[in-house]
């Protein structure tokens, strides 16, 4: 496979090149899986505008054009007043159109020349436009979140629920990248060098991509019909490495979520957290190869206990041990340095800095002053490494925390340390991507670990156990509870005390028919 | 009069939950029954005789036997040989593999225990396949192995078709819990699923009528009319006997074993046995916390007896917390929370009785009249501090306080059931209420209408997402997609809960004896069914009621959507017979619904005119 680290680009904004160069740019803690689906579907759609979905001719080059849809973002999230004056004037339509418009020619924000008169023609009344928003505005992303208006995304029925994030000024906008921080991009990227975007696109065609859907024609009717709402284009993306085997599981995954019987649009949920597991993997495997570190990266993984168990604390070990990783990967690939043959020619601080600048982007020209006055390379090498640490905190670093919580897979529940404790919905997600049709349960839990390294009952547990780090008695107990919890999400038979079979209720249902 | 040291005591002894329980294995009772000259413990086995007949027929089919440990595997396997002339002497030599030949001319094998098989001798897992796969074959088979090691056995055999084909049969057979299937000579029983609620009273009446009970008749301890005392295993046995209660402890705890198994948890008999053990000679301060004949001695002594309560026994009070939780049964009576869930009315009994006019006859009846179990001397010294405010002396009374809510769980007469809400004292609240005016009317009956709108308001408050008081029809809503949206405005159908037009709701038992709410849209596409067992029963009514239980509201969520997921599809199909092109291409209306004031869902319909 092709491992090299593909060239990064040649104009850089940020302070160094450091986090970019072993993850990419970027992965963005304070953009949830969710946000990172919505802006994939964006990269997406207008490529395949611009008849290029999932091919990348050149690699890092993407360039794509999102929509803003300003008028349809002002109508549903920046619309306060909305229920008040459908109650308001529920007898008086005129009128109640009448205010509506004055309200919205005020407070609306980013169009120039607003005119929302087009609504009138397309509604009966303004009741019925209030309910339709109404029903709109539950579908939500993320339900009720405090984040800013032109932060807030409904629910993908198709082409035309897709903008970009914003930040909206009174007569204008700018992609402040908030919320929208290229996770998206990234997982695009990864999607299209999986070689399977084909097939990918032919299922997402059916359903969150495809235009004709009765509840996508309900949202495009919200636009006026001739404004032109693309944005300028977006580029600047990177994915390191051009193939991973990474990438395939990844789309593996997606193609089974989308190929069983789950009825439409009810796969995105568990899209959702299967590409946020994958992007977790994706983030401690890179900081496992900067280490040298080539164990299988293993979770293990506590089925929520009642009690306190030794589990608990060994999966809250393994959550620590992976939440330092990326810190660690970050020291250790900026120290790699030492043991270049550049480095051992360098005779004084200018030339170590020349040395990092062309290795790691950094210091930026106009800051060389402020690191020229360390005494040693050796501090010049210390001092950036604390830089780059600083910097990585911010984000990077919290990346596995947070995305963790998001999709169910650590959590604190019962406990004050963090730990990988899987919820039931990242539960549901696993077997409806592991598991065909039927599987017997322990084939089950190897799957589990082969695949995602996974470490839940006895078996997968030996070399823990081998080593006395606990009893197989305590792993045994903990497959139990999650048979115990599979089985009451109607998700396993249970035969005997000895056997069970974990089922895919949409791999089964077809059988059943009559 | 002596003490007497019983011999059966100390065999039933064998059977709690102590460290070394030997008899729960078949071969280790054989050893003791024929050393110590006990009768055994038999209960009549619901398969022997059939199995019996199989291999004297012409034309016998070979056999599995599966179930959890402790349902009787091995015990069946040795009626069976024993009744087709094996030997006992063979019967207990080391042999994985015995051979007998049978009147019909073919060859039996028996394999007590597949797990038993070296790898070496798997080999002749071969000549099973081809006995199963030829009706004419000379041999035939009596496999015994619970399923889990039926699985795993069949993973290390061979792939070659034939295999794989006997393989996929067995799998059928024990996925879709059928006896046989056509085209091969096998036919598999799955003892699991034989009944523990049936079981209990059969195996209480077995330990009961047990002639060593007559050890006790010339014990001194058993009744002592002078100082009033009596042995704590005795005073369980008559209690557990229940000559004055309508044998009411009997009757209770085999409905919670009957609720245990609606929620799918299957108990054997060994686990059964170690239960009535448990509840005859339990106390914490014996040794391995069971009682012997000395320690029953010494217990009285020591006026402790009300520690031996059958009632905290049922629940496994008596032992560790880890061995109570390790333990199957106690694992799954302690569900249901007994002692530590409650009401005010009963709590109000068992503390203010005495003072309170209202509820002294309440108290007399259930309190004070049991001395030895309820209002002890004890009991009552630590209620009076509590109400008189002594410092500290409260932890020991409401610690008492529960083993009194154990108590009365399992004393208060039918006939004050409801009075006295019964089942508060468990977690599940329409227990009772599903026992005996759902399950075991629906048996050969009509479900009152009452729980009916019930049952169905809580369905129509989980798929529209609002506080909806309907309950006569269904109201199928969705949010576009199928389970994305907490709320769901969009709507989609309504379906009758009375007979109309095709259209019902009906709790019933189903064509498998499984109790649903099955669902009709149509005579035209197939009934949608959703197996309707305590948790969610409880859940549905407690949403229609109005509070949301937050403990188990998750997984029941998730199910009940589902549930909607299937009646949409079914929907949908349903469309498509009537030509009803609900998603035409240029229709844009849509049915938006909201509650009116009564409570009651209203729906908008809303027409867009828009064309791209």
């Amino acid at each position: 496979m092709n491992n090299e680290r593909l060239p990064r680009p040649t104009k850089i904004d940020a302070d160094m090149w450091v986090d970019e160069a072993i993850w990419g740019h970027r992965l963005y803690d304070e953009q949830t899986p969710w946000l990172c689906f919505m802006e994939f579907l964006n990269v997406l759609q207008s490529e395949l505008e611009s008849g290029r979905a999932f091919v990348e001719s050149e690699p890092n080059k993407l360039a794509y054009s999102p929509k803003s849809r300003l008028y349809l973002r002002n109508i549903l999230f920046n619309n306060p007043q909305l229920t008040l004056i459908s109650s308001k004037y529920r007898y008086d339509d005129k009128e109640a159109w009448l205010q509506w418009y004055e309200v919205m020619g005020k407070g609306q924000a980013g169009i120039v020349n607003a005119d929302f008169k087009y609504l009138e023609k397309r509604f009966s009344n303004f009741g019925d436009f209030a309910s339709v928003i109404q029903f709109l505005r539950e579908t939500t992303i993320e339900g009720e979140n405090n984040k800013r208006w032109s932060s807030q995304f409904i629910f993908p029925y198709g082409p035309d629920c897709l903008y970009e994030d914003l930040n909206v000024k009174d007569n204008g906008f700018t992609n402040d990248r908030r919320f929208f921080g290229r996770t998206g991009e990234l997982l695009y990227l990864m999607l299209t060098r999986s070689g399977k975007g084909v097939q990918i696109l032919a299922n997402l065609q059916k359903s969150v991509l495809n235009p004709s859907n009765k509840f996508n024609r309900l949202v495009a009717a919200l636009e006026p019909k001739d404004v032109v709402s693309s944005s300028p284009l977006r580029t600047g993306v990177y994915l390191p490495y051009p193939e991973l085997a990474g990438y395939e599981l990844l789309a593996d995954d997606w193609l089974s979520l989308l190929e069983s019987n789950i009825p439409n649009y009810d796969a995105i949920p568990h899209l959702v957290n299967i590409t946020g597991l994958h992007l977790i993997m994706y983030s401690l495997n890179r900081a496992k190869a900067v280490l040298g570190d080539t164990n299988k990266l293993t979770f293990i993984l506590e089925i929520v206990s009642p009690k306190k168990t030794i589990i608990r604390e060994l999966s809250s070990d393994s959550f620590i041990e992976h939440n330092n990783m990326s810190r660690r990967a970050i020291e250790a690939y900026i120290r790699q340095v030492i043991e270049t043959e550049s480095w051992n020619q360098v005779t004084d601080i200018h030339e170590a800095i020349t040395v990092l600048k062309n290795e790691y982007a950094w210091p930026k020209d106009n800051k060389e002053s402020e690191v020229e006055l360390v005494n040693s390379p050796d501090d010049l090498i210390n001092m950036f490494v604390s830089a780059a640490i600083n910097r990585h905190k911010q984000h990077v670093n919290k990346f596995h925390g947070v995305w963790g919580k998001e999709i169910g897979l650590s959590s604190r529940r019962g406990a004050r340390r963090l730990r990988y404790a899987p919820q039931d919905m990242l539960l549901k997600s696993l077997v409806l991507c592991v598991v065909p049709k039927r599987m017997e349960f322990q084939d089950f839990l190897d799957k589990l670990y082969e695949k995602y390294g996974f470490i839940i009952g006895d078996k997968q547990a030996l070399e823990l156990t081998e080593a006395g780090r606990a009893d197989l008695e305590a792993f045994s107990d903990n497959a139990r509870r999650l048979e115990q919890r599979l089985a009451s999400m109607g998700l396993l038979r249970r035969l005997s005390d000895a056997c069970a079979y974990v089922e895919n209720p949409f791999g089964i249902q077809e059988e059943v028919l009559p | 009069m002596t003490i007497v040291q019983s011999e059966w005591i100390s065999f039933l002894r064998q059977y709690g939950p102590i460290p070394r329980n030997d008899n729960m294995y078949d071969e280790a009772i054989h050893r003791i029954i024929k050393r110590k000259n006990i009768k055994p413990i038999i209960v009549d086995s619901f398969y022997l005789s059939e199995l019996i007949e199989n291999y004297n027929s012409p034309n016998p089919k070979s056999v599995i036997l599966t179930g959890t440990a402790g349902d009787g595997k091995t015990f069946n396997c040795r009626e069976v040989w024993l009744a087709l002339n094996g030997s006992l002497q063979e019967w207990q030599n080391d042999d994985k593999v015995k051979e007998l030949d049978l009147l019909n001319f073919k060859k039996l094998y028996v394999i007590k225990d597949l797990s038993e098989l070296k790898d070496e001798e798997r080999g002749i897992l071969n000549q099973f396949v081809n006995s199963v796969l030829n009706p004419n074959d000379g041999n035939v088979f009596l496999v015994a192995a619970n399923d889990g090691q039926l699985i795993e056995a069949w993973k290390h055999l061979g792939t070659d078709p034939l295999t794989v084909q006997v393989k996929q049969c067995v799998e059928d057979l024990l996925v879709t819990e059928i006896k046989e299937k056509s085209g091969f000579n096998l036919r598999l029983y799955n003892l699991s699923q034989i009944s523990a609620a049936r079981l209990f009273p059969q195996i209480v009446d077995v330990v009961l009528q047990h002639p060593g009970w007559n050890d006790c008749n010339q014990c001194s301890l058993r009744e002592d009319a002078q100082t009033g005392r009596t042995c704590p295993i005795w005073e369980n046995r008559n209690r557990l006997e229940g000559n004055k209660d309508e044998q009411l402890i009997r009757s209770r705890v085999t409905d919670l074993l009957e609720l245990c198994e609606f929620n799918g948890v299957h108990l054997p008999i060994r686990q059964l046995l170690l239960l009535v053990s448990n509840m005859l000679l339990g106390h914490p301060e014996a040794k391995d916390r069971l009682m012997s004949c000395s320690d029953a001695a010494k217990i009285v002594e020591e006026n402790k007896t009300s520690l031996a309560s059958v009632y905290r026994n049922i629940l496994g009070d008596n032992l560790t917390e880890r061995r109570r939780e390790s333990t199957d049964v106690f694992a799954a009576l302690g569900k249901f929370g007994i002692g530590y869930e409650t009401s005010n009315t009963i709590d109000n009994i068992l503390i203010f009785g005495e003072d309170d006019p209202e509820l002294l006859p309440y108290y007399e009846d259930l309190v004070l009249n049991d001395t030895y179990y309820g209002a002890d001397q004890t009991f009552r010294a630590n209620q009076k501090e509590y109400l008189e405010g002594v410092l500290d002396s409260g932890v020991n009374f409401l610690e008492s306080l529960r083993s009194q809510r154990q108590r009365l769980f399992f004393v208060i007469p039918r006939e004050k059931e409801n009075d006295l809400k019964l089942w508060h004292l468990t977690t599940f609240q329409y227990a009772g209420e599903f026992l005996s005016d759902v399950y075991r009317v629906a048996k050969n009956g009509k479900v009152a209408t009452q729980i009916t709108s019930r049952i169905s308001q809580g369905l129509n408050r989980i798929f529209t997402g609002l506080l909806a008081k309907n309950n006569d029809e269904l109201i199928l809503a969705t949010s576009g997609s199928h389970s994305q949206a907490k709320v769901s405005r969009i709507f989609e159908e309504s379906i009758s809960v009375p007979k109309k037009r095709g259209e019902s709701m009906q709790i019933r038992m189903n064509a498998n004896g499984t109790l649903v709410i099955e669902v009709k849209l149509s005579s035209s596409v197939a009934t949608v069914e959703l197996p309707l067992q305590l948790v969610r029963y409880e859940f549905l009514s407690r949403v229609a009621e109005g509070a949301l239980p937050g403990s188990f509201s998750r997984e029941c969520y998730e199910d009940i959507l589902g549930f909607k997921s299937k009646l949409l599809k079914r929907l949908e199909e349903r469309r498509r017979i009537d030509e009803e092109d609900s998603d035409d291409e240029s229709d844009l209306s849509f049915r938006i619904i909201r509650l009116n004031q009564d409570g009651l869902i209203d729906d908008r319909i809303v027409e867009v005119n828009y064309d791209e």
